[in-house]
């Protein structure tokens, strides 16, 4: 994306916390294999209720990695966060003496859905249960949506730009093109993406309005988009940072070039009104693609939103066919959500993740629990199908209304 | 409960509300060590501060979370609990 | 050639009057707003003062089902909203909706309603597992608060780049500050911008008083907020909201609209030095004012008032009065430098979209807005602050800045339109 000026903004670095790998490379060895993890809700307080599968990060030991100093101040949220902006880092080999000498060159974009809702429930508790005297002093710094962004700028001594998208599902996304941009603008080097711990009592009952929401308790059958059992989406926990920085900035570290984030859109079309998506996310891929300078028959594999309802699947079925024409029909498109559930702004930075990688491997990933596909896609299930994967086009729609589409490319 | 804190108190205060894990013998050889360097900002203090608060039902002076060591700030809160006594 | 960014509407809601005349004849009368908490019962809080809206949705013109589905921060947007649109002309079934951008800021969202519903599904905060038969209808809509710009957008027609912004206390400016981006880059024509937050609940006050940040003078809530005065104790909490139409100065002159003036800088930076602690040299705030006016093409001796953060806290007003000086060198002193916080509290994150709109005023009728309240020079704070008395001034240029947990520093520059050279 490079508007202002010739800055092409890259990706250097992947860090994952998700329900299948709380590493990159576990969580691609996970999804390329097709390995799904979706299960019953097993966190503390959360079994009486009528939602009773989510993607659970389950071995996740954030004393691990996060100073115990820091854990009583934040929340699961956060933790995620701290931990995959560590791994997206050093993964760029970035260390501090790389940024040290330019704090204002270095910045940080999250987007967040709902904020340290555990944290936050958990003060409550002490107010409602025992008196405003035992709400702590880490309330007002751990439960608001900034407060990965804040802690991750600390704790790496980033002074630049720091942003926070609060945003429904495609926000994930828009949190990487405001990077991208920040990066044309002159930002050096940004730590973008989106982590989510909506796994907490209360942040579930604040979920169970979504329409959307899939009623199946069986954890195989319970996110199968676009086929013929459509019943909703699962919710999912965890998320991934990038490190997305100015390429010359990464040639000149001598740090190989992961992929290039080529082109992003965004568009509005209602919140529910799926149908409407269907002209919404055409708008948010044709203007991904032209930004990107790419034409459709370029684009090699399709990251799906598949929100997992009949309507929103078939709108995004006829979005691909609107926008990409007869390719459309014929590019091999992918969900490997379907295996970890959707972590609302978080999903879409995982696709993201996962599409740098398929980039890399030559290899896209299948999307587990899914087949008998009762839409004119060609979708790829059961095992990973290698191909010459050169450009990769990664969708997704927000419960809010929201849709965006980003464009990434091959970083040689 | 005691109407005195102690030095035991303390680290597990710093502990539970600050995250930061300094023994009780530790912490009673490093008095004079100032609590920023064990790890403790002006939250934590705040937070230690509340809690002491809600524990012995008492106000704590405004100046307990300005005290730059557990020393000053052990001498404070005790002469504030054995003049409130 | 670079796309310029005209304020063309103006809308308000904030304590003391709902509407931008009445906003404005608050701040240019020094009145204050802020008073003893009616909303609930404040027994047992350290801070029991607070600036609230006397807000009527229904006289407001909201629908019923409106009130219904929308907490009352997002009843703020609309009711700003509808007000800025109505003011700028501005017709949105004639322009082209995927063109039409929404950026809006809010720092805490729907965490009012969260907190009523969570008493509810809790028993009070018996337990840990809670009841998920007793939340209320809509209460998805409080859990993200994406909902605030996503019901603006559909209210508006909106179809382009929709988002809401999270930045603390500094997301007011920086949903000003993406919008400036979004059409100065091309991603939109109009762009809906602002911010809104309605925080005074139980347990935002707490949160807030757990780390001793807001004023505890509750026997006098109307001279409690004293931003730079000597005898200042914190910052008096707020809720509100205002929106501008943002729009590409071209289009706005195409179709004949009145233009307040040019949002013509922003920038923002991180301290990544604590994250509510602020150093006392501002460097980071200071290089935020730097880069805002290198965005404008200003040189910051042009900046004729200096709309400050201004939150009342004794370690913000000092930080602020050493960035400012450090921006702007001896120019500083010579430049007045007001906070409407002490009039109408600090709302978190509306208050920095709330103070753009007071920056449009000011320039609209040529009149720096007074600090209130403002009565005892504290030595570290030794800028011309407007004590008490709104004050006459030619305003060709006008920065306004904020600063949030997180460590965020964020400017904004206003100019009254000229010609360019770009």
């Amino acid at each position: 994306m490079s508007a202002p000026g010739t800055r092409r903004a890259v990706v250097t670095g992947i860090g994952v916390v998700a329900p299948n790998g709380t590493t990159a490379e576990t969580f691609w060895k996970a999804t390329q294999e097709g390995v799904t993890v979706l299960d019953r809700i097993t966190r503390e307080g959360c079994g009486q209720l009528p939602l009773k599968v989510a993607g659970q990060v389950p071995s996740f030991d954030a004393s691990a990695v996060i100073e115990e100093r820091i854990l009583v101040q934040t929340d699961r949220f956060t933790h995620f966060a701290l931990a995959a902006a560590d791994e997206a880092l050093q993964d760029a080999r970035l260390g501090r003496a790389d940024t040290e000498g330019a704090p204002f060159s270095a910045g940080v974009v999250t987007a967040a859905g709902s904020g340290g809702g555990e944290f936050g429930q958990r003060e409550l508790q002490k107010l409602w249960g025992k008196g405003s005297r035992y709400v702590g002093p880490w309330q007002s710094i751990a439960w608001f949506y900034a407060a990965s962004t804040g802690q991750i700028s600390i704790r790496r001594g980033f002074k630049g730009p720091c942003s926070v998208v609060a945003a429904d599902e495609a926000g994930g996304l828009d949190a990487l093109a405001h990077a991208a941009r920040a990066v044309a603008r002159g930002t050096d080097v940004l730590v973008a993406g989106s982590t989510e711990a909506p796994l907490a009592p209360y942040s579930m009952v604040c979920q169970l309005g979504y329409g959307e929401l899939s009623p199946v308790t069986d954890p195989q059958r319970a996110y199968r988009p676009f086929t013929g059992d459509a019943s909703g989406f699962v919710p999912a926990e965890g998320g991934a940072m990038l490190v997305v920085e100015d390429e010359r900035a990464a040639r000149a570290r001598g740090v190989p070039v992961r992929a290039v984030i080529a082109g992003h859109a965004a568009t509005f079309t209602g919140a529910g009104r799926w149908e409407l998506s269907r002209q919404g996310l055409a708008e948010a891929i044709r203007g991904a693609l032209a930004q990107a300078g790419c034409a459709p028959e370029e684009v090699d594999v399709v990251f799906a939103d598949a929100l997992g309802t009949p309507q929103a699947d078939r709108a995004e079925a006829l979005a691909i066919a609107d926008a990409l024409g007869a390719h459309g029909r014929q590019v091999p498109v992918t969900a490997p959500k379907t295996g970890i559930g959707r972590a609302y702004c978080a999903a879409p930075v995982l696709d993201a993740a996962a599409a740098v990688l398929a980039l890399e491997h030559g290899l896209i990933p299948p999307t587990p629990n899914v087949a008998d596909i009762c839409h004119d896609l060609d979708l790829v299930t059961g095992r990973a199908r290698p191909a010459p994967v050169r450009t990769a086009l990664v969708l997704s729609r927000g419960l809010m209304g929201s849709n965006s589409a980003l464009v990434l490319r091959h970083g040689v | 409960m005691s109407d005195r804190i102690t030095v035991e108190e303390l680290s597990e205060l710093m502990k539970r509300t600050a995250g930061v894990t300094v023994s009780p013998e530790e912490l009673a050889e490093r008095t004079d060590t100032a609590f920023e360097e064990f790890g403790i900002d002006s939250l934590g203090l705040l937070g230690i501060v509340g809690e002491l608060e809600n524990r012995h039902g008492t106000q704590m002076p405004p100046d307990a979370e300005h005290c730059k060591t557990p020393r000053k700030f052990l001498d404070l809160v005790n002469s504030t609990l054995l003049a409130g006594a | 050639m670079t796309r310029r960014v005209a304020v063309t509407g103006i809308g308000v809601v904030a304590p003391g009057g709902i509407g931008a005349d009445a906003f404005w004849d608050l701040l240019a009368n020094g009145r204050t707003a802020t008073r003893g908490i009616t909303f609930f019962d404040p027994a047992g809080l350290r801070s029991r003062i607070a600036a609230e809206c006397d807000f009527d949705p229904v006289a407001a013109g909201l629908s019923e089902e409106q009130i219904q589905r929308c907490d009352r921060y997002i009843q703020f947007a609309l009711v700003a909203g509808e007000e800025a649109v109505r003011d700028a002309g501005l017709d949105l079934t004639r322009v082209n909706p995927w063109r039409v951008a929404v950026s809006l800021g809010t720092a805490v969202g729907g965490t009012t309603r969260l907190e009523s519903d969570y008493v509810l599904v809790s028993h009070h905060g018996e337990r840990w597992e809670v009841d998920h038969e007793r939340a209320r209808p809509h209460l998805e809509r409080a859990f993200t608060p994406s909902t605030l710009a996503s019901t603006v957008a559909e209210r508006f027609g909106a179809r382009g780049p929709v988002q809401t912004v999270s930045t603390g206390c500094t997301s007011g400016l920086d949903a000003v500050g993406y919008a400036l981006y979004t059409v100065q880059e091309g991603r939109a024509d109009i762009c809906i911008a602002g911010a809104s937050d309605s925080p005074i609940s139980p347990i935002t006050m707490a949160c807030f008083d757990a780390i001793k940040a807001t004023s505890p003078n509750n026997d006098d809530p109307e001279h409690a907020s004293r931003p730079f005065d000597n005898d200042r104790d914190g910052f008096v909490m707020g809720e509100g909201g205002a929106v501008l139409v943002l729009e590409e100065l071209e289009h706005a002159r195409a179709r004949g609209a009145r233009v307040y003036c040019e949002l013509s800088g922003y920038a923002t930076f991180g301290n990544a030095y604590h994250m509510t602690g602020l150093t006392s040299e501002g460097v980071e705030m200071a290089r935020a004012i730097e880069q805002a006016l290198d965005h404008a093409r200003l040189d910051g001796s042009a900046i004729d008032y200096v709309n400050a953060h201004g939150s009342g806290t004794r370690q913000n007003d000092r930080h602020e009065t050493a960035a400012v000086k450090r921006a702007l060198g001896h120019h500083a002193y010579e430049t007045p430098m007001s906070s409407i916080k002490s009039m109408v509290g600090h709302s978190l994150g509306a208050i920095g979209a709330i103070e753009v709109a007071a920056c449009v005023l000011a320039m609209a009728h040529q009149v720096v807005p007074p600090t209130a309240n403002y009565e005892t020079p504290d030595p570290e704070c030794d800028l011309d602050y407007v004590p008490r008395v709104a004050r006459e001034r030619r305003l060709d240029a006008v920065l306004s800045v904020g600063s949030g947990f997180g460590g965020f520093q964020s400017a904004v520059i206003l100019t009254r339109p000229r010609e360019r050279s770009s």
